[in-house]
């Protein structure tokens, strides 16, 4: 397992390398240059542009560019945005990832869950109106026009109900008094997510060694410690309405990003489940005497499960897409947004960093992705 | 006087397809005496597994049981509901599916499958007692008990035959229907699991239905014989009976086209002809398109299932005698 | 050459005569009667007729509106870029029996803009879908076929585009480039038949190689490249067809997020007839449901389309999923 998790870091790394150098191709392929931004001025003598570009090591061969621009990458220098001139390219990225981070990581567990759940249960009863409706509800879902959706979502829930923000990060009228920048909050309410996740996780792990009839009660203790310690931790403090606040702000975007992301998991979690079950060991644990829910959720399940984890990672670069929609729609200030002000306002810098993040955000996602097969197929951990 | 433990009368399987309704088994009766052994031979296709199948009701959906009853110890398994007959299931009877080798779920540990097994049938062992018990299994079945740990991917071929043999035994089932077990086996691991599992059978005292194709490997385990063609049992009796004094033509057939390796050189008899399709059988006698003693009454009425000789069973017109 | 008939019976064919039937002829009818078993499969499943349905609409609404221009409508009011319609004083205005679909901020007619980019978003489609076909056919079967190095590397670039959030890298490229409809339906072609549909052609074709028929092949002395053109590639072609349908849906949805974000170079389309709606200050705006609803819903409605119709494909192409 070890070994396997090694190995798959190591292509990682070389995987992104290659993505680097694919992005530098893509920089250096744009008609013309950074010295016609820098350089626009006309006032500027064809000779004095000349000296500029070489100070600005433009007229260094292709190769030497790409190991320089290879090397401020490494040291975390993206340049300076020039929309949010004159702050630096990686204060940008600093300032917003966490909330890319924590739109992402949430839509997609939930999507996960309601679609391996709905999945399931769609595929125990084939064949009717039901399997038909489900499916085409399903495929609109997954095919309706991202903004749209985003738009009907916030007009509905927001803009008519009135349940939630029409959109943005904060309510300014809230924060007036605040003694913590909202920055600062926010990193704090995703190392307590953070942490508590690792906790669960862990505790998972640990109740793996008891008898399975308590496994379920001990798991469900394990949540109930770990929501008392966030609770005991957060409303003491004193901020804890602005936590609310950012809360609040949070839910209706994550469920449109969730809502768009799920389909396509139900979906072919049916499918799955649907083969899975023509299996040779499903007839034997029938045999054996288990019950139909015995059956389903222990045995069909963890097999169907193996390709919907494998779709699943794939399906993670398309809720990256639908996370920069719904980032701009509901003006959520992540690196969704970021990325799509910048390329609107063709600010070349914060564009590329925006990406570059971006690419990196997406191959993690991708190695937990495997890492977590690995944790489920037992067959993988020796290929 | 040995008892009784397994009473089929009638048996009659359909299952619905889009081209029709298939006749699967048709009117099957037999009976097995506790700890005693028997075979069912036949082509593919014949019905042998449908049977194991409708025994334990573990037909798919668009299967039916149309007639018949399946009597364990006096109680009738055809008409119970699916929880009803969950208790019999491994408790009462077990099975070792043909490829038992996917019968393994490749998720989990092979050990596991079997506390599994015992957690839903015997409740009240520990969880030492538990695992104590498939420990005692694997040594049984001539598998390192350390190898409990392991996934089925882990193991050969013959290990996990053998696993799953463990797996059949575990709650100490009445009877074992074990169908086509070894064919996915080389001949060598063949023959020795063969042994091992008639040796388990009489050392355990439970009765086994051994289904397969091979009737020399019929022989080899079970007391006495069934023989089925397309959906029905044509003929049933001691081995010794079936091998010495066959009745039906079909029975003959397949005796004569096994090849011996004692005696002279002969050429090997073929029965002409396929098997019938089951949506639309021939009329009367379901051998007559292929029988050479086949005459008018043959295609038109069904022969009788009956006695022909004490303890030996046959449906034809034309008896060999 | 006589055609003699048996008394009472089936008329005897003479050898001869069906050995003069050329080959390709018996291939034609092999193919059609395929075709139409297959066809009959896929008419059974209201999904895919469904789908089928909805494209044809907007093919229709596509050929109709030429025809439309050069009689019932004037160029001058209806024509979707330019058009404006003096008659009516303040623009965007709601639907009317002039304007079936009401008007646009800047005076043109909606209706008339739907029909007109139906056009472009097949073209887009049919491109994009061409260029993957050919790119994951030749490429899954290159890499079945040959394997090795060449394998390996056209496996990493699949896994690299699979992993990689497109629509992210069309907007940076968007940035950089001016992208107009063409070039992205290459990239799309492109990418889509590099990427995950090249995988699942390559594992079919793995099947197809060792199958009898090819080692007969080669013992005929079948070259290699006659063995991927003859033998293969036609066993390939059902499963491309398949993914040419998601690939239609990935082109048009991406066109038409781009064309939102005002960052395609087009003179109309769906997503652009949203952005103009954005950028005059009437995304809220509600009541004006129809400066938003008719393009989302056609753009939705389309994508959807061609999904179900590659979904009930799919059913066919994949006999595991296909019920008795």
């Amino acid at each position: 397992m070890r070994g396997y998790i090694l190995r798959r870091v190591g292509q990682n790394i070389l995987t992104y390398f290659f993505f680097l150098t694919m992005v530098y191709v893509m920089i250096d392929a744009q008609p013309g240059d950074y010295s016609n931004i820098y350089l626009g001025d006309p006032r500027l003598t064809p000779d004095q542009r000349e000296i500029l570009r070489a100070r600005l090591g433009l007229d260094k061969p292709v190769t030497e560019r790409y190991v320089l621009w290879l090397k401020s990458f490494a040291q975390g220098d993206f340049g300076v945005s020039f929309s949010n001139y004159p702050r630096q390219v990686i204060d940008v990225i600093i300032e917003r990832a966490p909330r890319t981070l924590v739109l992402f990581l949430t839509a997609t567990v939930v999507a996960f869950y309601m679609g391996f759940l709905s999945g399931k249960v769609l595929a125990w009863s084939r064949g009717g109106f039901k399997e038909y409706a489900t499916t085409i509800g399903g495929v609109s879902l997954y095919t309706v026009f991202t903004p749209w959706f985003g738009l009907m979502m916030i007009w509905f829930f927001a803009y008519t109900l009135g349940w939630f923000p029409i959109g943005k990060f904060i309510d300014p009228i809230v924060w007036q008094d605040s003694p913590l920048s909202a920055v600062v909050l926010f990193q704090r309410m995703l190392l307590t997510g953070v942490v508590s996740t690792i906790a669960l996780f862990a505790w998972l792990l640990v109740i793996q060694r008891i008898e399975p009839s308590r496994r379920r009660v001990a798991g469900w203790a394990g949540v109930v410690v770990v929501l008392a310690g966030i609770l005991a931790y957060w409303l003491p403090s004193g901020v804890a309405k602005y936590a609310a606040d950012i809360l609040w702000h949070l839910i209706l975007p994550i469920a449109t990003l969730a809502l768009i992301s799920f389909a396509g998991t139900m979906l072919l979690t049916r499918n799955s489940m649907l083969e899975t079950l023509r299996e040779d060991y499903i007839m034997a644990a029938r045999a054996k005497g288990l019950t139909e829910k015995s059956i389903r959720d222990k045995h069909a399940a963890r097999n169907a499960m193996l390709p919907v984890v494998t779709s699943f990672v794939f399906s993670l670069a398309f809720a990256l897409d639908g996370g920069v929609i719904t980032e701009t729609i509901f003006s959520w200030p992540g690196m969704g947004l970021t990325l799509l002000r910048a390329a609107v306002s063709e600010d070349i810098p914060m564009a590329i960093g925006a990406l570059v993040f971006t690419g990196a955000l997406a191959l993690t996602a991708h190695l937990v992705a495997d890492i977590l097969y690995a944790f489920l197929d037992p067959r993988i951990r020796y290929a | 006087m040995a008892e009784t433990l397994l009473r089929v009368e009638n048996l009659t399987m359909h299952y619905t397809t889009r081209a029709g309704e298939v006749s699967a088994v048709d009117d099957v009766s037999f009976t097995l005496d506790k700890g005693a052994s028997m075979g069912l031979v036949g082509e593919s296709g014949c019905g042998k597994t449908s049977i194991a199948a409708t025994i334990l009701k573990l037909l798919p959906e668009n299967a039916e049981i149309k007639g018949g009853h399946v009597f364990l110890d006096g109680t009738d398994l055809a008409p119970m509901s699916e929880s009803e007959i969950r208790h019999v299931r491994w408790r009462r009877i077990s099975m070792v599916f043909q490829a038992a080798m996917n019968s393994l779920n490749p998720v989990y540990k092979v050990g596991d499958q079997i506390v599994e097994a015992l957690e839903t049938h015997l409740p009240q062992l520990s969880a030492q007692e538990t695992r104590k018990r498939v420990e005692d299994l694997f040594r049984l079945v001539g598998l390192d008990p350390k190898l409990a740990d392991q996934y089925p991917h882990e193991y050969s071929g013959g290990m996990r035959q053998r696993a799953v043999i463990a797996m059949a035994l575990a709650c100490h089932p009445d009877l074992i229907i074990a169908d086509e077990p070894t064919t996915a086996l080389d001949v060598i691991v063949q023959d020795s699991l063969l042994r091992e599992m008639t040796e388990l059978q009489k050392q355990l005292g439970m009765a086994m239905i051994y289904i397969s194709h091979d009737i020399a490997v019929i022989a080899e385990v079970s007391d006495r014989i069934g023989v089925m063609y397309a959906g029905k049992l044509v003929e049933f009796g001691d081995t010794e009976a079936i091998f010495k004094h066959p009745i039906h033509p079909y029975t003959q057939g397949l005796l004569s086209a096994f090849p011996s390796i004692i005696g002279p050189k002969r050429e090997l008899a073929t029965l002409p002809g396929e098997p019938p399709d089951l949506i639309s059988p021939p009329s009367g006698c379901r051998f007559h398109p292929r029988c050479p003693y086949a005459t008018d009454v043959c295609t038109e009425k069904v022969p009788v299932y009956e006695e022909h000789r004490p303890g030996h069973f046959a449906a034809c017109w034309h008896p060999l005698e | 050459m006589a055609q003699s008939t048996r008394i009472g019976g089936a008329p005897r064919v003479d050898r001869a005569e069906v050995l003069a039937i050329p080959v390709w002829r018996i291939r034609l009818n092999l193919m059609w009667r395929g075709l139409r078993a297959n066809a009959a499969l896929f008419a059974e499943n209201p999904i895919g007729l469904v789908g089928l349905g909805i494209i044809l609409f907007f093919a229709l609404m596509a050929l109709a509106h030429p025809i439309l221009m050069s009689t019932v409508w004037d160029k001058g009011t209806y024509d979707p870029v330019l058009g404006i319609d003096l008659a009516i004083p303040l623009h965007p205005t709601a639907p009317s029996a002039t304007h079936l679909l009401g008007t646009d901020p800047l005076g043109r007619d909606i209706l008339s803009q739907l029909m007109w980019s139906a056009r472009s978003e097949f073209a887009l489609g049919v491109v994009a879908a061409l260029v993957t076909v050919v790119i994951a056919t030749t490429v899954g079967a290159i890499s079945a076929f040959y394997g090795g190095l060449l394998d390996t590397a056209f496996m990493r670039l699949a896994d690299l585009i699979i992993m990689t959030p497109f629509v992210t890298i069309l907007i940076v490229l968007s940035a950089l480039f001016d992208v107009k409809l063409i070039e992205l339906a290459f990239v799309v072609g492109i990418t889509s038949g590099f990427g995950g549909a090249a995988i699942i052609i390559k594992s079919q074709a793995l099947t197809i190689k060792v199958r009898t028929y090819i080692e007969a092949a080669r013992v005929a002395g079948g070259s290699n490249s006659h063995i991927i053109l003859r033998h293969i590639i036609p066993n390939l072609l059902p499963l491309s067809f398949l993914y040419m349908m998601f690939t239609v849906t990935t082109a048009i949805f991406s066109e038409a997020v781009l064309s939102f974000f005002g960052l395609l170079n087009i003179r109309m389309s769906w997503g652009l007839m949203i952005h103009t709606t954005e950028y005059t200050g009437y995304l809220l705006d509600l009541g004006k449901w129809w400066l938003i609803f008719p393009a989302s819903l056609s753009i939705t409605m389309l994508c959807a389309a061609f999904y179900l119709v590659g979904r009930a494909l799919d059913e066919i192409v994949n006999p595991r999923l296909r019920r008795r």
